[in-house]
């Protein structure tokens, strides 16, 4: 007979952390330079925030409407009132789909990830998230994380984009 | 299906099944209201391995969680008493059991004794009644399951009890977890599955909802489970499998018809063997006599079974014998695959003059024990006596 206290898993949840740190900058520039992810947010009410993270004890992004701009707030989900939350039921799960061995899709079919808010919101917000993939990631690894790759696209837009939102990102602007 | 006369059906556990299916314990038991489990198992019956995997699904929960890996096979009330002790003082508030067979078995009364406060957990007789719903339970089967994991039985060392509160709340099947060391313990354990859930559907008192389960689970068996046994390393199949091994547990626990599974348990209480063994064996002789009763009660296997095309295409006269060819079909193709290391009769299974004698003698005790002791002849249990 034995005791045990759960140990950690540091490496993958650094690998989450420091992924969802990314993105959350990228939301906020990707608000600024593509028209869809703008017109995405103007659908969501005013100061309207949510959090993507991992339970039990996360990490989070935490991203908002605040005087009607798009701003990621960091990781602390006491920061502001959460009107939505996008909860990914373990670590492990987090890892599988962050690190693009699942979809977000497939990860919701086999019940890992649990919406806590409006469920039109969460949609908006996935749909958000999977343009601002597919401007993070070559298409190879973007075609594994969204459902559907916007193939139809002009390279001009995809490039544009994608130099404008990783500026922005590295600069936190 | 006359549905007019009512039914009831009951399968209280939720089932999380797949790949990292696992790792979701800590959330499913924050929603049991649970914290600090108690894992019940076996070092030597669901390996270090397994044990390690489980530890390791914990992650980053910051639970505590007790590890109990001494049951064994002859595991009695002394033991149950001995964890019962171990729960009170560890304050522990739920219970995994990590395995299959006797560990869960062990679990479930654990399970009883605990949430009923018994002083003694070796007062515990098949008297004990059992009214109120009892702590947060979660089963997760190994390769080792017998298919009563599931179910509303628990039996250790001849006290048997039976009460819808004994069935887990929560069932978690991970493919890490649910490949066997040998085809033989796969087939043993989708055998003793098959032949329950197939004498639960061709009740004539079967019901709709019971009949889904048990679609489900035959289709799952009929095209995995020779996959299973001869590719081990296939957990698609080996997943499939489990989890129609589990839906038999509920199966059983919601049908009267139960002679399969009796003379599985008869013969794994007294020979020591795997009741999907016995199961395979009887269970050709057992649908032949079906067939004689009620030709009908079998057509719809032929659907379950062979498919939608050979269904169609087969006459309504033809498909009871085509059902049953079907299943001899496949039962070959499992004996086939183990190339002899599963004995298709008893007298193969090489069981000793008197351990056969003590099987006979509690057949006897039955109330169709006439009857039961027709099948036992019919696969070779009288030429042992002979």
């Amino acid at each position: 007979m034995q005791e045990i206290h759960a140990g950690g898993k540091p490496l993958k949840k650094a690998y989450v952390a420091i992924f969802l740190w990314f993105t959350g900058r990228a939301i906020q520039a990707a608000a600024k330079v593509d028209k869809e992810v703008k017109k995405e947010f103007d659908t969501l009410p005013d100061e309207f925030t949510f959090a993507l993270g991992s339970l039990p004890n996360g990490p989070w992004m935490v991203v908002g409407k605040e005087k009607g701009k798009v701003k990621y707030f960091g990781g602390n989900l006491k920061c502001r009132p959460i009107h939505l939350r996008l909860v990914i039921k373990n670590i492990e799960a987090a890892f599988l789909i962050l690190s693009f061995q699942e979809s977000t899709a497939l990860a919701t079919t086999r019940n890992r990830l649990m919406t806590d808010g409006e469920v039109p919101y969460a949609l908006s917000v996935i749909r958000i998230l999977d343009i601002v993939e597919v401007y993070l990631l070559p298409k190879l690894i973007a075609s594994l994380a969204v459902k559907r790759y916007p193939s139809w696209w002009p390279f001009g837009h995809k490039l544009a984009g994608r130099i404008g939102v990783y500026t922005r990102t590295l600069l936190g602007i | 299906m006359d549905l007019t006369n009512g039914f009831a059906f009951i399968c209280p556990f939720k089932t999380n099944s797949g790949n990292k299916a696992l790792e979701n314990l800590p959330v499913e038991l924050a929603g049991l209201n649970a914290c600090k489990p108690l894992i019940i198992t076996s070092r030597k019956l669901a390996g270090g391995s397994a044990i390690g995997t489980l530890k390791n699904a914990f992650g980053d929960s910051g639970m505590t969680f007790g590890v109990f890996d001494e049951v064994t096979e002859t595991a009695d009330l002394n033991v149950v008493e001995q964890i019962r002790d171990i729960f009170i003082k560890g304050q522990y508030d739920s219970i995994i059991a990590l395995g299959g067979g006797v560990i869960v078995d062990v679990a479930k009364i654990v399970n009883l004794a605990v949430s009923q406060k018994v002083a003694d957990a070796r007062q515990l007789s098949t008297a004990t009644a059992i009214r109120d719903p009892l702590g947060p339970f979660v089963v997760i089967p190994t390769a080792a399951a017998t298919g009563m994991e599931t179910s509303k039985y628990a039996s250790l060392h001849g006290i048997s009890f039976v009460a819808v509160h004994l069935m887990p709340d929560l069932v978690i099947l991970d493919p890490r977890l649910t490949r066997a060391k040998d085809g033989k313990a796969v087939a043993e354990a989708g055998f003793a599955a098959f032949g329950r859930i197939l004498e639960a559907d061709v009740a004539p008192g079967k019901n709709p909802l019971m009949h889904a389960y048990a679609f489900t689970a035959l289709r799952f068996l009929r095209e995995n489970l020779a996959e299973a046994v001869t590719k081990r390393c296939n957990k698609k199949a080996s997943l499939a499998v489990a989890n129609a091994v589990a839906m038999s547990g509920c199966v059983i626990s919601n049908t009267d018809q139960t002679v399969l599974h009796r003379l599985g348990k008869v013969f794994q209480n007294i020979v020591h063997v795997h009741p999907g063994m016995i199961i395979g064996m009887c269970l050709y002789p057992f649908l032949d006599d079906q067939i004689k009763k009620d030709r009908s009660l079998l057509s719809n296997l032929l659907l379950t079974l062979g498919g939608d095309d050979k269904y169609v295409f087969m006459p309504e006269d033809g498909r009871p014998g085509a059902a049953l060819r079907e299943i001899y079909e496949f039962s070959y193709e499992i004996y086939a695959a183990l190339k002899g290391k599963m004995p298709p009769t008893i007298r193969e299974a090489g069981i000793q003059q008197y351990l056969m004698d003590d099987v006979l003698e509690v057949i006897n005790q039955e109330p169709d024990g006439a009857y039961l002791r027709t099948i036992i002849d019919r696969v070779g249990g009288s030429s042992i006596k002979a």
